[in-house]
């Protein structure tokens, strides 16, 4: 039981990094229609950019911001110059998707060859460790949790009541009939990769502070856990997303718990398929 | 649309033939460059050509920082026997393969290096991470390699160009089996990434760890691509092992660590590793996560016995410090660590062998040399004993035979080509500074064998 109790806490804080990347992922592919396979990358080059401003002897509480910024940045130019382009000479959906991991292999080599193949930690106390059953958390996983909770809470907020949120949610549904509503669909897309990219600069870092030791090789498996979050919600909801995130999150854990460790991921896969053979659309799907 | 759409297609089914026969024509091609690649081996360096080395390991993925290490070794070595006049008047130069520590990966690399290298007398490298798949390929081609793998596959397999000088991973596994012993541990947990190469040391842990009166009290197989390693982290706290042995490469063992510290009151439970684990990387990783001093305190592992002095010692350590922060990848952590690498150190006297080899045999014709890898390294009657490929020369040069001793000790290879060691135990000061903590006997290692 306590084995238990621990592994589902464990699923949560999993569940809490695994929300905000997804989230700001199936954003990004709602509304630009790119499968960005390049997220992890990204995610990487934020959790990098952290350390290297903690490097300097400044929190990495403080670097988050930077990163976040960073990436905006990072992910707004991965569009500008890359994407946009293919897009405008109408290339296929499959062929932004292959580009996309090139850029995702681009970025992650790009990086181990800026700090090389090692492994790296942020110089950080994870502060106290709280006890409650079989839960064990420090204060900074419950951090990280509230974190997720505000950016989730944030999201919903903006997608359901901003002038902004609206048009993001207009040019998802419908980019042409958005533009003859008045709706600057440019504007808005170059807006969702610079917020995009900041969740996944976000994202990074707190990957990074939750794992305890990183390199730039170490979101390889995430971006699939992200992938599987999004299309166990529904590819393109963001509260499907978040809801993909804590079954994942969870099933990996508690799996973890009860079988070889290193299935763990393989469960969490069955238990997508499950669903998705019950509810191709995923969980927030519409109904076929 | 359906007519168009067929009309399209008859379109599309002329141009792909037209791609078809492109690709055809590019495989040909790599076929031809492949078998012009491999003329080398079998006739030779032609003269003013460079002899090339090459380092097929991982230079990406978990376990990147194998590549670079071997790395450090090819280019020290091949700069120390430049430096002595090189191979019959060949200068050395060192090329790599990165195999990502990935068979699927692995095979494509090596088959692009085999196509495009010119010369290619020596590969070096060929960790258990890919040294299955890529040993057959190397071997049909004729070139001779220094493998860092322990698989035991390898023990009873014999490829004629295969050479290793590393012990069995079976033998690693009783080595750390008596450094617990030695510690007096008495209940140990388990803790191995999924990876081929630390797979192997699993089932001869166990048994060893039966045989010497201690109980296995977790085994926890780690995903190297996994983010976190929580849950496992707990059922090994839950566990109450005296200490854990492991080998989890990449940021695994790094994270596994940190995560038991947290989940065990602050306190790092006693580390037990491979010799793997000797590198500055390693130590790097570890260190920031857990802190250096707690890392230090409760690290050991294995390692071959390797000189820390003596002529072998000093050749070896001034060939590395030559190319001391010139080596892409290799510029973290303390650079005397790479002086007890495993991998820098029996590589840097395999690379020696195949040079020393090619002088004795006054032939790059690998069919000449090869035979002089066992004479030179075992030794003959009457053979001069020499540290350093330039000591080495200047005897041949003088009509001599030689027996090569080099940092990683005398060789003694068996029909399959292996050469194990004997074993030291390691351990880490806070600076980062391997030293050798005790000595482990082959009568300890009979002891706790299957």
């Amino acid at each position: 039981m306590t084995i238990f109790l621990a592994s589902v806490g464990f699923g949560l804080l999993t569940a809490a990094v695994l929300a905000i990347a997804a989230v700001g992922f199936t954003l990004q592919f709602a509304v630009t229609n790119v499968l960005n396979l390049a997220f992890a990358a990204i995610m990487t080059a934020g959790a990098f950019t952290a350390y290297g401003i903690n490097q300097l002897g400044v929190s990495v509480w403080v670097g988050l911001p930077v990163a976040m910024v960073a990436c905006a940045a990072l992910s707004v130019a991965l569009n500008l110059l890359v994407y946009a382009p293919f897009q405008r000479r109408g290339s296929a959906p499959i062929t932004i998707v292959i580009v996309s991991l090139g850029m995702a292999l681009i970025i992650e080599f790009g990086t181990q060859a800026v700090v090389g193949g090692i492994s790296v930690s942020y110089k950080m106390s994870q502060g106290h460790t709280y006890k409650l059953g079989g839960l064990v958390l420090t204060t900074v996983q419950l951090a990280i949790i509230a974190i997720s909770v505000v950016v989730m809470v944030a999201a919903y907020l903006t997608l359901r009541y901003t002038k902004l949120g609206k048009s993001m949610r207009a040019t998802s549904a419908n980019r042409q009939l958005a533009r003859n509503c008045g709706i600057r669909t440019g504007r808005v897309i170059t807006t969702t990769w610079a917020l995009t990219g900041a969740l996944g600069g976000l994202a990074g870092t707190v990957y990074a502070i939750d794992i305890g030791s990183f390199g730039p090789t170490s979101t390889d498996l995430f971006v699939v856990l992200i992938l599987a979050a999004v299309f166990l919600g529904g590819p393109g909801h963001a509260y499907g997303a978040m809801l993909g995130a804590l079954l994942i999150g969870v099933a990996t854990e508690v799996s973890a718990a009860y079988i070889v460790p290193s299935y763990k991921y393989v469960i969490a896969f069955v238990v997508l398929l499950a669903m998705l053979a019950v509810r191709p659309t995923g969980l927030l799907g519409a109904r076929t | 649309m359906l007519a168009e759409g067929r009309a399209g297609n008859s379109v599309m089914t002329f141009r792909r033939s037209g791609r078809w026969l492109a690709a055809i024509g590019a495989v040909a091609l790599a076929a031809t460059l492949a078998a012009c690649g491999s003329s080398s081996s079998s006739g030779g360096v032609p003269s003013g050509q460079s002899i090339v080395f090459a380092d097929v390991a991982p230079f990406s993925g978990p376990d990147a920082a194998l590549g670079p290490t071997y790395l450090v070794s090819c280019d020290g070595t091949t700069a120390a026997i430049n430096k002595a006049g090189g191979v019959l008047g060949h200068k050395v130069s060192c090329t790599t393969a990165d195999t990502r520590g990935d068979p699927a990966d692995a095979i494509p690399a090596v088959g692009s290096l085999l196509a495009r290298t010119h010369n290619l007398e020596l590969v070096i490298g060929c960790t258990s991470d890919e040294a299955a798949a890529v040993a057959p390929v190397i071997n049909s081609h004729k070139t001779v390699m220094f493998c860092m793998t322990g698989q035991s596959e390898f023990d009873h397999k014999h490829f004629d160009y295969f050479y290793r000088l590393v012990p069995p991973d079976l033998a690693e596994s009783y080595a750390m089996t008596v450094i617990a012993q030695q510690l007096g541990y008495k209940k140990i947990a388990l803790a191995f990434g999924n990876d081929i190469g630390s797979q192997t040391f699993v089932q001869p842990a166990e048994s060893a760890i039966a045989k010497a009166g201690m109980t296995v009290v977790a085994n926890e197989t780690l995903d190297l691509n996994a983010t976190t390693f929580r849950t496992e982290a707990e059922k090994i706290v839950q566990a109450h092992p005296d200490a854990i042995m492991t080998e989890a490469l990449g940021s695994a063992d790094a994270t596994l660590f940190s995560e038991i510290k947290q989940l065990n009151g602050g306190q790092v439970i006693p580390i037990i590793g491979t010799s793997a684990a000797i590198s500055p990387a390693f130590f790097t990783s570890a260190a920031a996560a857990v802190g250096a001093s707690d890392f230090a305190n409760n690290f050991h592992a294995d390692n071959l016995v390797t000189a820390t002095s003596g002529p072998a010692y000093q050749a070896f350590t001034q060939s590395l410090l030559a190319v001391k922060g010139k080596v892409s990848g290799a510029q973290t952590g303390d650079f005397s660590t790479y002086f007890t690498a495993p991998g820098a150190v029996h590589l840097y006297d395999g690379m020696n062998l195949a040079a020393l080899s090619m002088i004795a045999a006054g032939s790059t014709d690998v069919a000449k040399w090869k035979p002089f890898l066992t004479s030179i390294g075992d030794g003959v009657p009457g053979a001069v004993t020499v540290n350093s490929f330039a000591q080495g020369v200047a005897e041949l040069k003088a009509g001599k035979k030689i027996r090569y001793v080099g940092p990683g000790g005398p060789t003694s290879f068996d029909s399959f080509h292996d050469s194990p060691g004997i074993f030291q135990v390691d351990t880490y000061t806070a600076a980062g500074v391997v030293t050798v903590s005790g000595n482990i006997s082959a009568a300890q290692l009979r002891a706790v064998s299957g």
